[in-house]
């Protein structure tokens, strides 16, 4: 289990594998303003990658795993921009 | 003909031979991007000079290759060989339709239906799943991209869409993400809108789209486990976007040829008239003050001519290129039709020479290529079974040789046969039997060039009907020049036409002979000498002389013109000639000067004269008949 709910946000913590994708989407439906933590985040499973795209909670702070942040979390922010413009 | 039409036929010819040109050189290299924005413009120009004139299914054709190359620079469409192919059949229609507005001033019947079917083949070059990923992509990470490329590193572009089931299958696509090497960017896309994921977060949504400096097969590598889900390519380099360097192209103006004839005609006038003066001053009282300043003045005339001659030669001057440039796509499809594989090489296109020249090189060269692939070049099986390749080589190569220009054709095909052109040669009835046993191989070979002579086993709708090499040899003769073969047996044949780089003027020595005085050209002379009578030996009916440790026979011009031999005096005047790829003594009684003469070929009654190359103005106004030695021996 690496997705927690804590201090009014949902947190990301060290590898996020498969599962963790119903758990986030949850999470978010339970509460759809509550943002999401990546401070502690490892790497992301791509069904996690895809529920902030679809889901588009607040993102705070840069992912711990080096390929997230560099990569997987401005592509995210792209994927959502862009989601957000044409729905 | 109307002014804007005739200069639309002209670019027209023009921006499609250069388009067809950039495609096959991009069919080789689909990566030169310069070739690529050099196609897509030669099309597009030509696209908008087509909706002056009733065009209209030419320019819809345009427009649809236009798209594909368009596409092709994006990097939206992968370039491929059926694409190349689509694209140079769509030039090669608005050729022809070109060349029937030309001659009828509107495209032929069925135009329409023909542009239809190439539109339809164009689009299906283009599909659409393949648009618009790329271009993105690039523009997206511009910096990166141009970093890379500026350090020399390939860029290549990914597109895997995993299937919906993926994550059930155990596939993690954002792993294989972190895998990828060299990655300069990576965007995530929906495959439907992020709606329609619901409630289910395990169907995968996602597209990621990717650019890397890995080399494409080592990303297939990576991906190989979803390689049905993946589409790697490279895309074109696009050209560094540089204003054109106005100062350092060259500047250029066209000027209609006949303009530019006009004044090579009006140069050859006056140096006509630059003769005559040099025969004035020659008169003029020798010793006198003026007749010293005028001998001054003439010489420095002279020089100002010559000078202006060779400028004028030069705005005539006409890059082989011009010709040479359609033989590739011509050998393509020849060699395609025939069934043969063959490498076609250029060497040395860039040599100018005379337009007529370059001009008459055409004909004789499209039959020579003809030949090669025909009868030259084997069908690949048999190259095979004889340990040659499969594909023939064919080389088509022009050099410079003093004031001559050198083209030669070589395959490495089967080669001729002389014992077998012999035997053909007397079934055909060319030569007699007898005739045929006194030639070598060498000559053998040469039987090629005799009227009604063909080797084809069957006259193919390709080499024609035995006229061919007949024709080369009498259209390489009219330019002034030579042909030869050369050829061995199992390891092909070598064509060379030897010709002049310019036509108009020919230098010739006047020599006397029977009373009259009479030109024979300069390139047939190989010496003058003076010789004592008692050096001249009879031989057999006719006389001969010792030259350089060889014997020439010795021929006397006056009675070669159908006069009477004069008597010998106590010496003998000769030119050394070559003809014929002979060399021989020609006797003359007197050897005058050499002239620089502009010459026409003969005409009127004197056409009918034979042993006559043509004719010209001496400076004293006379006109001087040159000799064709070669005609006048034979």
């Amino acid at each position: 289990m690496s997705v927690l709910h804590e201090g009014g946000m949902l947190r990301l913590l060290g590898n996020c594998p498969v599962e963790d994708a119903e758990a986030l989407m949850a999470g978010l439906r339970a509460a759809p303003d509550c943002p999401v933590d990546l401070a502690a985040a490892g790497a992301l499973h791509a069904a996690v990658v895809q529920v902030l795209i679809a889901l588009r909670p607040r993102l705070l702070n840069q992912p711990e795993d080096g390929f997230a942040r560099a990569w997987v979390l401005p592509a995210v922010r792209r994927a959502v921009a862009h989601h957000s413009v044409t729905t | 003909m109307d002014e804007l039409v005739g200069q639309f036929l002209l670019e027209g010819r023009e921006l499609l031979q250069q388009a067809t040109e950039d495609l096959l050189a991009l069919e080789r290299d689909p990566r030169d991007a310069a070739r690529l924005a050099e196609a897509f413009r030669a099309v597009h120009t030509l696209k908008g000079s087509t909706g002056l004139f009733d065009l209209a299914p030419m320019g819809r054709a345009l427009h649809a290759a236009e798209d594909v190359l368009a596409a092709l620079r994006a990097g939206t469409r992968q370039p491929d060989a059926a694409g190349f192919a689509v694209l140079l059949r769509c030039l090669a229609a608005c050729a022809a339709w070109l060349e029937a507005f030309a001659s009828h001033g509107a495209l032929p019947e069925g135009a329409s239906a023909e542009s239809a079917a190439l539109v339809a083949a164009l689009l299906r070059a283009t599909p659409e799943a393949a648009v618009d990923w790329v271009a993105p992509l690039l523009a997206g990470a511009a910096p990166a991209v141009a970093a890379a490329r500026a350090a020399g590193q390939r860029v290549v572009a990914l597109r895997y869409v995993p299937r919906p089931d993926c994550f059930f299958l155990g596939d993690d696509p954002m792993a294989l993400a972190r895998d990828v090497p060299g990655l300069l960017a990576l965007e995530l896309r929906d495959q439907q809108d992020w709606a329609a994921l619901g409630d289910d977060p395990y169907r995968c949504n996602l597209v990621l789209e990717m650019l890397s400096t890995a080399a494409p097969e080592e990303l297939r590598r990576l991906f190989r486990f979803v390689a049905d889900q993946v589409e790697v390519l490279e895309p074109a380099v696009a050209p560094a976007a540089t204003a054109p360097d106005a100062a350092a192209a060259p500047t250029t103006l066209r000027v209609e040829a006949a303009r530019v004839d006009t004044l090579v005609e009006l140069v050859g006038e006056l140096t006509v008239a630059k003769n005559a003066l040099a025969h004035l001053v020659a008169g003029a009282a020798a010793g006198t003050p003026a007749a010293q300043a005028l001998a001054a003045e003439q010489l420095a005339l002279d020089g100002l001519v010559g000078r202006l001659h060779r400028a004028a030669m030069a705005l005539r001057l006409t890059p082989l290129r011009r010709v040479f440039r359609r033989f590739p796509l011509l050998v393509r499809d020849m060699a395609a039709q025939l069934g043969k594989q063959v490498a076609f090489t250029l060497e040395g296109d860039q040599l100018e020479a005379d337009r007529v020249v370059v001009d008459g090189l055409a004909e004789p060269l499209l039959h020579l290529l003809r030949n090669a692939l025909d009868h030259g070049i084997e069908a690949p099986a048999q190259r095979l079974a004889a340990g040659k390749p499969a594909a023939g080589t064919l080389v088509l190569a022009a050099r410079q040789q003093g004031e001559q220009l050198l083209v030669t054709l070589a395959d490495d095909g089967a080669g001729l046969d002389p014992a077998r052109l012999r035997r053909l040669a007397r079934e055909r009835g060319v030569l007699g039997a007898a005739e045929l046993a006194g030639l070598d191989d060498a000559a053998s070979r040469e039987l090629i060039f005799l009227p009604g002579f063909s080797t084809a086993a069957a006259v193919t709708e390709i080499s024609g009907r035995g006229v061919g090499m007949q024709a080369v040899r009498a259209a390489v003769r009219a330019l002034g020049g030579q042909v030869s073969v050369a050829s061995t047996l199992g390891q092909g044949t070598l064509f060379t036409l030897a010709l002049p780089l310019s036509v108009s003027l020919t230098t010739v020595v006047t020599v006397g002979a029977g009373g009259e005085v009479h030109g024979v050209p300069l390139a047939a002379v190989v010496e003058t000498l003076t010789l004592p009578a008692a050096r001249i030996l009879p031989l057999g009916a006719g006389e001969a002389f010792a030259w350089r440790d060889r014997t020439l026979p010795l021929l006397r011009l006056d009675a070669l013109l159908g006069g009477v031999a004069a008597p010998r005096c106590g010496t003998a005047r000769l030119l050394v000639v070559q003809a014929g790829g002979q060399l021989l003594g020609l006797e003359v009684d007197a050897v005058l000067r050499r002239l620089e003469l502009a010459m026409r070929p003969p005409s009127g009654l004197l056409a009918r004269m034979p042993g006559l190359l043509g004719t010209g103005l001496q400076g004293d106004g006379r006109v001087l008949l040159v000799l064709n030695l070669e005609e006048l021996l034979a």
